[in-house]
């Protein structure tokens, strides 16, 4: 079964997600911090990154981990953990939110709803299979 | 049985389109040069007066010489014409300058040197105004003091200081040309003292030092004044811009702090999901129960969080607002219903869909706000069992209308005006549906204005709402068009 990487600073929301993912059968890991996310990233190599947008260090830590995904590991699909998208940017400018620039595949909204996480997750895992 | 009143409210649109870019306000020197340009145009309007003023004077002459001859005055009817023709002539340069230097990159040097021509020759004129009318025997001479005050007015101390010693120096100089006999006194006082004779040395420094010294006087009382409430007005502009500041920087704290209230509902909201989901194994009823309400009023606080952010975020001035796409309104209308179907269902509400294609160019995102706020209204204010009708069609003119009725509670007359503010709700409305935010027509009205998206609502109590979409042809369609 795939493996899937969650990056949130939130463990109660890492925990809870990780619970319902891991009932679906994925083998799941949660990472609190960006800096030790990346390097599992380049330990494990995940099939999957679930990635939060905001950090306590950096309320765009996660644009950030997603586009040195994109840097060092290519087509790794990341699924974004977040309410931002094009017209909901959070002050963060539209360069940062350009889906043609950001290596994000698929944007989920918090609070979320599992039934849609879930099927974005198989969907974005069948993707990158081809 | 009393006749229902309907009544309608149309959405005060502004002219601004979501599309248009968004223009950098002028820098602080860029509006500088730009209030100089416009005291300039200002002056040539002023010019204008003068001109008009020497015609008259003109006729005047004419009158007087010709016809009604007034005691003591003798006016020449050529020299005014002739003044307000070079006038009439250096206005219509200014103007055409002030056109170029408004479009030109050197537009504070153009600026500038335009407003120091427009001082040297005005000061010119003038004295030759005051030569004609009488240099040392009329009042003429006072007529300095109009571009003194002016001066003072529009320009820094050292300046205007400047300008006062440019018009002494130039009646200086009319007295000296006078007094060396190298051009005529004249005066339109008939038997002045100067008239025909020889100006008197010592008349002529009296009446110099007499101009000079009022002149300096008016100089140095306009110019403190000016000084004063030129300072309080950089007081102002200064005080003015930390107070932009400091809101926008609160607004951005603002916008931080709710995203982040957003961050433990999201948890509480997960964690619901995954007892109620079974994930940490069977609860007996009474704790689904509670667990449920717990996710209930979550969800209520999750939503009612999100359409803070969302207001907040169009609203946000930072930004710039992001590009149209085509999106087709049927397919969008369809997207919002299946997520509000369920929903309704449990009341027991049911849709009359006629969704023909209804292609234009939108933010996707701030027209589905506009229709999923719209339909959640309509689903809200309905009452268990009605039926809501939708419909979207394509119009000729390439735009697309958009219709969304219920027969729920309805809103007073009085208040429909009042519906599209932050967290307004009518006593009917809080009575009928606790769980509403109170700023779904908030982010309505907002997206509404950011697309020039025209609403209009129209409604009777008891009997139902409409709301009528019309979105405004794309400016493609109107290249393609045209």
């Amino acid at each position: 079964m795939a493996y899937l990487l969650i990056v949130d600073d939130d463990l109660d929301f890492a925990s809870a997600v990780s619970t319902v993912l891991s009932n679906k059968g994925y083998e799941i890991a949660i990472e609190t911090d960006c800096a030790q996310a990346l390097d599992r990233i380049r330990r494990q190599r995940p099939d999957a990154v679930i990635l939060d947008v905001m950090f306590p260090e950096n309320d765009k830590a996660g644009f950030e981990i997603a586009r040195a995904i994109r840097r060092e590991f290519g087509e790794l699909p990341v699924l974004l953990l977040t309410a931002v998208n094009q017209s909901f940017p959070l002050g963060f400018s539209n360069k940062d939110l350009d889906p043609t620039w950001l290596p994000a595949v698929e944007f989920v909204e918090k609070p979320v709803d599992f039934a849609v996480l879930t099927a974005k997750i198989s969907s974005i895992l069948a993707a990158a299979k081809g | 049985m009393a006749e229902t009143v309907w009544a309608a409210y149309d959405l005060p649109l502004q002219v601004r389109t979501g599309s248009e870019p968004v223009d950098a306000p002028p820098t602080l020197a860029e509006s500088d040069d730009l209030i100089l340009l416009q005291n300039e145009a200002w002056f040539c309007t002023l010019r204008w007066l003068v001109i008009a003023a020497l015609c008259a004077l003109a006729l005047a002459g004419w009158a007087t010489t010709a016809a009604f001859p007034l005691p003591g005055i003798r006016l020449d009817p050529l020299w005014p014409p002739a003044v307000a023709a070079v006038l009439l002539f250096l206005n219509l340069t200014y103007l055409a300058m002030i056109r170029k230097a408004t479009r030109s990159a050197r537009r504070s040097v153009l600026a500038e040197r335009g407003l120091w021509l427009q001082i040297g020759l005005d000061l010119a004129v003038l004295t030759v105004v005051v030569h004609f009318l009488g240099s040392l025997d009329t009042f003429a001479p006072f007529m300095y003091l109009f571009h003194i005050v002016l001066a003072c007015i529009f320009l820094p101390y050292a300046q205007s200081l400047l300008v006062t010693l440019l018009a002494m120096g130039m009646y200086l100089i009319c007295l000296i040309l006078e007094g060396t006999g190298a051009v005529a006194p004249q005066s339109v006082l008939i038997g002045a003292m100067c008239g025909e004779r020889a100006v008197s040395l010592t008349v002529a420094a009296w009446q110099f030092g007499s101009v000079a010294f009022v002149s300096a006087t008016v100089w140095y009382l306009a110019s403190r004044l000016s000084r004063a409430l030129r300072q309080r007005d950089a007081e102002l502009s200064a005080i003015n811009r930390r107070l932009v500041a400091a809101t926008e920087e609160r607004a951005g704290h603002m916008l931080q702090t709710t995203h982040q209230l957003k961050a433990p509902f999201a948890a509480i909201h997960a964690n619901t999901q995954l007892l109620l989901g079974g994930h940490c194994g069977a609860l007996p009823a009474p704790a689904v129960a509670v667990i449920e309400q717990i996710a209930t009023r979550c969800e209520m606080l999750s939503r009612g969080i999100k359409s803070m952010l969302q207001l907040a975020n169009l609203r946000s001035q930072a930004q710039h607002p992001p590009a149209p796409v085509a999106v087709d309104l049927a397919a969008l209308i369809q997207s919002c219903l299946a997520a509000l179907k369920p929903q309704a269902a449990k009341r027991g509400i049911e849709f009359e869909e006629q969704l023909s294609p209804a292609p234009v160019q939108v933010v996707p995102d701030h027209a589905a706000m506009i229709i999923d706020n719209i339909l959640s209204n309509a689903i809200n204010y309905s009452r268990d069992g009605q039926r809501i009708s939708v419909s979207s069609r394509a119009k000729a003119d390439g735009g697309a209308a958009v219709v969304v009725r219920d027969r729920g509670i309805g809103i007073p007359p009085d208040k429909l005006p009042r519906i599209f503010d932050d967290y307004f709700r009518t006593t009917e409305a809080v009575k009928h549906n606790r769980a509403s935010t109170g700023l779904g027509l908030a982010i309505v009205r907002q997206s509404a204005l950011s697309g020039a998206i025209g609403v209009r609502v129209e409604s009777a109590a008891g009997q139902g709402t409409v709301f009528f979409l019309d979105f405004p042809r794309s400016p493609d369609h109107l290249e393609t068009t045209n």
